[in-house]
């Protein structure tokens, strides 16, 4: 069995998956009688290629060029066709990562050919190469054959193999030959634009010391302002109950309760917040709660240490002015 | 969309008593099958159960008493290893008034439970539910019937539900579409007012000569003050604070270790749309009786659930080509004594029956599927419903007119004065508002009785808060316009769970929808004037979290 297996590199920096893929063909390879090419995409690859030839394999494919510098499904999966349509390999193997299926899945469907995605392991049953797949969140394990010709397009689960189990190239080093790839700037219809993280939320409020936190009675998005001006005057952060977040007023990292955070700060300020037993448990541990709110049987004031029966909207900006006066 | 398919000999739609009842009994007779060397072989891996909730019995409430006779057929040695809790010690049936409350000198006999136990159905639920993975059934937790897959004339297995879908209906990083599971037999036992069995029961025109007719129980567990109730001790209450025209009552039972079951079950079927059944069981638990039963006790857990009302001439038709429904999705339930786990389980009993019969005749189809119905017939299930066929309608037109009729009905075998009384869907009771203003909403002292919200809390209920929501509203305009005019959005009123609230929006109301406390119980679907709210399954694990109820 003729084996290609696509490894996975961004910016000259390998995704460890990719050697756990290898070590699934060396394993594939030993139960099959099989010879394995390991493939490198990119651009200024070569010092990645040299890595993976001391690793036991028949040979090591580079397939480089400009328009292979930054991923781009198009991109990666016309540069792949051509390889796989010359190479012919029986059997594609992938590390299943988040841009494997991204292209993996659109390359296979572009040969015509059938994918096998995550699987765990693989056994060879009689002539038959069977491959496991979970099921129902790992309940079940799921054994997957391919009836169509071969390429076969299969990729491996991380964690699945151990890379460690590495063989080394018993003769130092295998060939490292250059694929030849055509690729037209206009075979891409995607412009990768720069990579970037996203942000993880910006406020961690379980270590926020003061939070100023809103409820229904602030009536409407527009009047959030006002709470974040006696939040900002105090030094504190905004956060809200859960019908505030539920409407999007304010992200969902902003909510406290049973299915928000859970908070201790030195001082909570409810805003319009009635006291639901949902919102309480996440603010009932704060050293001093003071809550103001219009209706004076409101569950809020039974946990709260000072209680304003009073209108926010005229409480809130009086606030705002005294705090500014207090820090001049 | 492509799915990844699956494929089982039987498919059960719900772990519940009825669908686990199926799961266990079919496991125990395909063994017996098997060590007979009767061609085909069969294996209980092929059973595969799906349970929307977290873990087995979650989603399980009942009050509970329950008849041991159908779990001594399936399981002979229940009493060893089974949680019954209690068996019942005393039965009393009371009348309340609003100060005081009356003993019936004799308990009549739809009151007597002598020879049956106080259960918590979740942990009966939960026990069973070991039996059966331990039977070698694949039992898929957190996985929801989300579509039917039809077939000729009948189903050929279900979708499970996609899981990892925003708010809007975009993927998510975890996103992962329903598997496709297809059966030779797919048994819908989702409980009362099923969500496949809604449309199965549609598509097929599977309805009796009766609608299904639905009530509504509200429960909460409490643990009381050593010495207020002895364990076994069972009471129903009938009267105050329903009106004579209302048909329900409450229960009391007493379990172990100082924990009593309180609940108030009510049909579905009353006049006044902004009727508030919650505020109702709250108010009931204000009697002299109950205030002094709970008086320094803690509530522990609160719930609340449908069940199917009608009786034997509301039961669906419950078998289809591949298809079969049992439990309360069947309708299994006395409606006089309002006693259903057994029937649920004798049903779940006769289903397995049938299934090894067309397995082993290779024939799945309604044809063959029959024979179910015929179990059903020569079983108790029958006789115990025979006798009470026209029970519920008798109280059509309340509770006096009720006891006359039913009265003479226990003396002709169930016939009485006419038979079959018909009945109406109870949504068509409500009568329109005609600009009287809303009722002021029930509050709570928040020791002895509470508002929904701190109830809601007590139900363990958590939902991925990131989904779409499950509770679909055909169209919100008749929410905003017709139904605020004609009946004051009895939604507000009859979920037990404050899902549903009419917000302020410029000079109008907008429906919103709390679909992240959602109790399951199905009421909306059922209540619903217009008929426009289709209860969904939501993302799998979530709903209540009923332990111990």
């Amino acid at each position: 069995m003729k084996i290609l297996v696509i490894t996975e590199q961004r910016q000259g920096k390998w995704n460890n998956t990719s050697f756990e893929t290898v070590v699934a063909a060396q394993q594939i390879a030993a139960a099959t009688a099989g010879t394995i090419s390991v493939a490198v995409v990119g651009k200024g690859v070569t010092s990645l290629a040299q890595e993976l030839a001391t690793k036991n394999v028949a040979e090591v494919l580079v397939i480089e060029n400009d328009l292979l510098e930054n991923y781009t499904p198009d991109g990666y999966c016309t540069a792949l066709k051509q390889v796989i349509e010359s190479a012919k390999p029986d059997l594609v193997l992938f590390p299943h990562t988040y841009q494997v299926r991204d292209f993996a899945p659109k390359l296979a469907a572009m040969l015509g050919k059938g994918m096998v995605g995550d699987c765990i392991s693989f056994r060879k049953d009689g002539d038959k190469l069977v491959f496991v797949r979970q099921m129902f969140q790992g309940k079940t394990a799921a054994d997957v054959t391919f009836v169509g010709a071969t390429p076969w397009f299969a990729s491996f689960q991380s964690g699945a193999f151990r890379a460690d189990l590495l063989e080394a190239h018993p003769g130092g080093k295998a060939p490292v030959n250059a694929a030849k790839v055509e690729l037209k700037p206009e075979d891409i219809r995607t412009k990768p634009l720069e990579l970037f993280k996203e942000a993880k939320s910006a406020v961690d409020l379980t270590q926020a010391p003061l939070i100023v936190a809103i409820g229904r009675g602030i009536k409407a998005p527009e009047n959030i302002a006002q709470a974040e001006a006696v939040a900002k005057a105090l030094g504190g952060e905004i956060a809200a109950s859960r019908p505030i977040c539920d409407e999007g007023w304010l992200p969902m990292e902003r909510q406290i309760g049973s299915s928000g955070q859970t908070v201790a700060p030195k001082l909570y300020l409810a805003l319009g917040i009635s006291g639901a037993i949902q919102h309480v448990v996440g603010m009932k541990g704060s050293r001093t709660i003071v809550a103001v709110n219009k209706d004076q049987n409101a569950p809020i004031f039974e946990i709260a240490d000072y209680g304003i029966v009073a209108d926010i909207f005229e409480i809130m900006p009086a606030l705002t002015e005294e705090l500014q006066k207090a820090r001049g | 969309m492509q799915r990844e398919q699956l494929e089982a000999d039987v498919l059960i739609v719900g772990a519940g008593p009825a669908g686990l009842s199926c799961a266990l009994h079919l496991a125990n007779l395909i063994k017996k099958h098997n060590a007979s060397g009767t061609k085909p072989e069969l294996s209980a891996e092929n059973i595969y159960v799906l349970e929307k909730g977290r873990e087995i019995g979650a989603h399980q409430l009942s009050g509970a008493i329950m008849n041991p006779k159908a779990l001594a057929e399936l399981v002979p040695d229940f009493e060893k290893s089974a949680p019954l809790d209690t068996p019942v010690t005393d039965s009393a049936a009371l009348v309340f008034t609003r100060k005081s409350s009356y003993r019936f000198p004799i308990t009549p006999p739809p009151f007597n439970n002598a020879g049956n136990f106080v259960i918590s159905l979740s942990k009966l639920v939960k026990w069973m539910g070991g039996l059966v993975e331990a039977a070698g059934v694949n039992v898929f937790k957190e996985f929801g019937g989300a579509e039917l897959i039809y077939e000729g004339n009948g189903i050929a297995g279900v979708i499970t539900e996609d899981k990892g879908v925003d708010k809007n209906g975009k993927p998510k990083d975890n996103y992962t579409p329903g598997y496709e599971l297809r059966a030779k037999v797919t048994v819908l036992a989702e409980g009362p007012r099923g969500s496949l069995t809604k449309q199965l029961v549609n598509k097929q025109k599977l309805d009796n000569i009766n609608p299904q007719t639905y009530g509504i129980g509200i429960k909460e567990l409490w643990d009381v003050q050593p010495g207020k109730i002895k364990p076994g001790f069972v009471a129903h209450t009938l009267g105050w604070p329903l009106s004579t025209k209302m048909y329900g009552g409450g229960w009391i039972y007493g379990l172990s270790n100082n924990r009593v079951s309180i609940g108030l079950v009510i049909a579905l079927e009353y006049a006044d749309p902004r009727f508030d059944p919650h505020a109702a069981f709250q108010t009931w638990k204000t009697h002299p009786f109950l205030r002094n039963l709970l008086e320094g006790g803690k509530l522990a857990r609160y719930g609340a659930k449908s069940l199917p009302y009608g009786g034997w001439y509301a039961m669906p038709r419950n078998y289809v080509d591949g298809g079969l429904i049992v439990g309360d999705s069947g309708g299994f339930l006395d409606s006089q004594r309002l006693k259903g786990v057994h029937l649920a389980i004798k049903s779940g009993m006769l289903a397995a029956e049938t299934i090894l019969e067309a397995l082993k005749q290779g024939d799945t189809s309604a044809e063959t599927l029959k024979i179910y119905k015929d179990k059903i017939d020569q079983s108790y299930i029958k006789k115990e419903m025979w006798k009470v066929r026209n029970f519920h309608q008798s109280f059509h037109n309340g509770l006096l007119d009720g006891l006359v009729l039913s009265g003479l009905q226990e003396i002709t075998g169930g016939h009485g004065l006419i038979d079959p009384m018909y009945s109406q869907p109870g949504y068509e009771a409500y009568q329109k508002i005609h600009g009287r203003p809303a009722p002021e909403r029930f509050k709570g002292d928040g020791k002895l009785t509470f508002d929904r919200l701190t109830d809601v809390y007590h139900s363990g209920t958590r939902h991925e808060e990131d989904q779409p929501c499950h509770l679909k509203v055909v169209d919100l305009n008749v929410c905003s316009t017709r139904c605020v005019e004609e009946y004051g959005n009895p939604c507000q009123y009859f979920c037990p769970a404050a899902v549903y609230e009419m917000a302020k929006e410029g000079a109008g109301l907008k429906l919103k929808i709390n679909a992240a406390n959602c109790v399951h119980c199905k009421t909306c679907d059922i209540a619903d004037p217009y008929q426009i709210i289709n209860w969904t399954v939501p993302e799998g694990g979530g709903g209540p979290n009923y332990e111990g109820m």
